[in-house]
């Protein structure tokens, strides 16, 4: 600090000791350490002691996990949330990144307003969670929500339902939802990889005669797999941590009657109970369900990596 | 990214990282013996750490929780006619939002740094903070005598003793609106075949007749806990269920799931899909006739609407009677090691007296668990006198709000099972049955 410029500029060409420059990625490294590393070894030791409240109790293995994977209702729950999660994973793999490729290939081929329309399709990840919860709240409600009265309009009023009210419809209303929330990231993502396709390639292949289908599934499609992987491993993390807009549209119960509960809100209903701070909390069986999500984020996306990695085209 | 130079730090970070967890757990079961340090109670010297050089008393400061963020303006009141009475005493009053007040509040009391008067939460959660130790019991408290028993169980730890002031009860019931009512020749109903009829003229006549919704399970096993009490004939089933010599597979309370179920033609359209915003603002703009909901909603309603022709009645029981569900929300307790015990004792002798009942109940148009206070409002006046005079616990907060899930959010999730079609009223009921056998020492066999 207190040494004059001057000094500092004169070239030094003395050799500095190479291990300084592990000292480069402290700043972050010890932010990383803090906020996710040592959160995660936490629920670890949480997980398996007993707990009264917030005050921790006697060491009991993996009582909590026995607990959580053989005892009603915590089994049924668990397997009720796995599912939502795995439907999430689905819908948004087909609804939301099969319209982003489509969109995307759009803006790739030059249409005209492609610049608007990527910005147009990023908009609402602009906007916080829970105000896209709000909003779609609002459209969605049954009575004088934008949908049902424009399909009153329509005159197809026996189409018209409590869209979150519903068990049947909530889940898949939330996941559009998202889908509308997600679009404009995973078109951007495609268009990076569609974009970074050179472009003698492709001149090369229409040399070759090919064209249309051809193209897009021999040529295309394998150049862009890395983002098609990226995508995958992004969607997969995301439909299994969803949490936001399902605790923002219908609440910590993963209401009506279980039907949009995932794993990351049952998790948070038992570590830290659902409403108005009333009732049980168990942070050991919350930490057993937070380890047992970590180990399927981690482990399903590792796998696929490697497996989705193999398919990838070089070029 | 280039990652292999850095593996010898990370995993040099990570055995400092497992050390350090170590570490915390070690310190983390702190000393449940040292909360009887009764002798410190003696005029605590320097540690008032005022530099305000009052003339003659030294002056304390209390700090107080409490999870009420919307009551912060009315406390300044009330604690300002404390201070007026007790010029050695300052009452720093320090609301957290009520989702997040349980976690602080444990947090502060765990590390000792506590405030010295807490808001306490009723029943099984509050009273757990007593067993743990943290709590001064008020069993001495002048003033404590004149609450009545059921009140003051909210705050009775299992050791028989009073660990906190009761603050305020709550009632639930229906709502209704007098001007539909007269306009439609309707009268409070006496029994459930009136009030079904009284829904039916309603629907006949284009008004929504209860302004409901199943969106929110709270709601439903608060509406059900208004219903209920008319087909199980209020106490004499909840002290029959407490004793174990009835469950919730009892033909009563199927009867009263039963009840719950019969309403739904009365519901509007779409109810599965509504929440209280919703449903309340349906009943504010009288497009429905009719609102179960809490006593904490009366200061709502009136603000909305001003001109809404509000009044309410108890639950008619079948045997001829009327009920109001009534529970404690809330006390006020003092920390068990708090450096200003003797103040902090005082404020909850004022607490406990009829003054700060009135100033209370004015106030935040709330009853006030102190019998005989009177305040502006008919309404708040109407649910005090009934609440004194022909009251029943709401079961599920009052008695049944432990287990994991709670047995009353199982009630809840079966409910909206109910109306959705997916559960009969029998299962309702044998789905809390399930829930209570595992926690509830009368039906553990």
């Amino acid at each position: 600090m207190g040494v004059p410029e001057r000094q500092q500029i004169q070239p030094k060409r003395k050799a500095k000791p190479r291990w300084l420059l592990h000292l480069f990625p402290l700043p972050a490294l010890i932010l990383y350490t803090l906020f996710v590393i040592y959160p995660i070894l936490s629920a670890f030791t949480y997980s398996m002691y007993e707990w009264k409240g917030i005050a921790r109790g006697a060491f009991v293995g993996l009582q909590n996990f026995l607990t959580l994977f053989q005892v009603e209702p915590f089994n049924k729950l668990f397997w009720n949330a796995f599912g939502h999660n795995v439907i999430y994973f689905l819908v948004e793999m087909v609804v939301q990144n099969g319209i982003a490729f489509v969109l995307a290939f759009l803006i790739y081929r030059k249409i005209r307003g492609a610049g608007f329309l990527k910005a147009a399709y990023f908009m609402p990840r602009l906007l916080s969670v829970i105000v896209v919860g709000f909003l779609w709240k609002l459209i969605l409600n049954p009575n004088y929500g934008a949908l049902n009265t424009l399909l009153g309009k329509l005159g197809l009023e026996e189409w018209a339902k409590p869209w979150l009210g519903d068990p049947d419809t909530a889940l898949l209303a939330i996941i559009l939802v998202n889908c509308w929330f997600g679009i404009g990231f995973a078109v951007l993502i495609f268009l990076a990889g569609l974009q970074s396709i050179p472009e003698e390639l492709i001149e090369a292949a229409r040399l070759d005669g090919a064209k249309g289908l051809t193209m897009l599934s021999r040529i295309i499609l394998p150049l862009v797999m890395p983002s098609l992987t990226i995508m995958t491993i992004f969607t997969f993390i995301q439909a299994f941590e969803a949490f936001e807009l399902v605790y923002a549209m219908q609440g910590s119960m993963g209401e009506p009657f279980h039907s949009t509960d995932t794993l990351a809100v049952y998790f948070y209903r038992l570590a830290f109970s659902g409403s108005g701070g009333a009732g049980d909390v168990s942070i050991g069986l919350g930490s057993a369900l937070a380890v047992v999500l970590f180990f399927i984020v981690a482990s399903v996306s590792a796998l696929s990596l490697k497996a989705m990695r193999k398919r990838e085209v070089q070029h | 990214m280039r990652r292999s130079g850095s593996h010898v730090f990370v995993s040099a970070m990570l055995t400092v990282l497992l050390v350090l967890a170590g570490c915390s757990g070690g310190t983390n079961p702190a000393s449940p013996g040292d909360g009887q340090n009764g002798g410190q109670t003696g005029s605590p010297g320097g540690s008032a750490g005022g530099g305000s050089s009052g003339g003659g008393a030294e002056q304390v400061t209390l700090s107080m929780h409490s999870w009420r963020v919307e009551d912060a303006e009315g406390y300044k009141k009330i604690i300002q006619a404390f201070e007026a009475e007790n010029p050695g005493i300052k009452i720093d009053f320090k609301p957290f939002k009520a989702t997040e007040y349980n976690t602080i509040l444990n947090t502060a009391l765990q590390s000792d740094s506590g405030p010295d008067v807490l808001q306490l939460r009723p029943y099984a959660p509050g009273i757990s903070l007593a067993e743990a130790g943290h709590l001064e019991p008020l069993d001495q408290l002048p003033g404590i005598q004149n609450f009545s028993k059921d009140v003051l169980a909210a705050a009775t730890g299992k050791d028989g003793k009073v660990y906190g002031v009761p603050l305020s009860l709550n009632s639930t019931q229906i709502y209704y609106n007098k001007r539909l009512f007269e306009q439609n020749g309707l009268k409070e109903p006496k029994s459930w075949d009136e009030l079904i009829a009284v829904a039916k003229t309603l629907k006949d006549k284009g008004i929504v007749p209860f302004a409901f919704g199943a969106k929110e399970g709270w709601l439903l096993s608060l509406s059900h806990g208004v219903i209920a009490p008319g087909a199980y004939n209020g106490n004499a089933f909840v002290s029959k269920i407490l004793n174990g010599e009835a469950d919730f597979t009892s033909p009563e309370f199927v009867k009263s799931i039963q009840r719950a179920q019969e309403l739904i033609p009365y519901f509007p359209e779409n109810f599965v899909g509504l929440d209280l915003n919703d449903t309340r603002t349906m009943f504010f703009t009288e497009k429905a006739a009719m609102f179960i909901n809490g006593s904490f909603e009366l200061e709502g309603l009136q603000k909305m609407n001003p001109d809404l022709p509000l009044d309410f009645f108890p639950m008619p029981t079948d045997d001829g009677k009327a009920v109001l569900t009534t529970w404690v929300d809330g006390s006020y307790a003092v920390n068990a090691k708090s450096k200003h015990k003797q103040e902090a004792l005082k404020f909850l002798e004022f607490m406990a007296s009829k003054k700060f009942g009135e100033l209370f109940a004015n106030q935040f148009k709330r009853i006030s668990a102190i019998p005989g206070v009177v305040t502006s409002d008919p309404l708040v006046n109407k649910m005090a006198e009934l609440s004194a005079s022909s009251s029943t616990p709401y079961l599920m907060v009052v008695h049944f709000a432990e287990g994991n899930p709670t047995t009353k959010q199982t009630l809840e999730n079966s409910l909206q099972g109910m109306y959705l079609n997916k559960l009969t009223p029998e299962q309702v009921s044998q789905e809390v049955q399930k829930s209570a056998a595992i926690w509830f020492p009368r039906f553990k066999k």
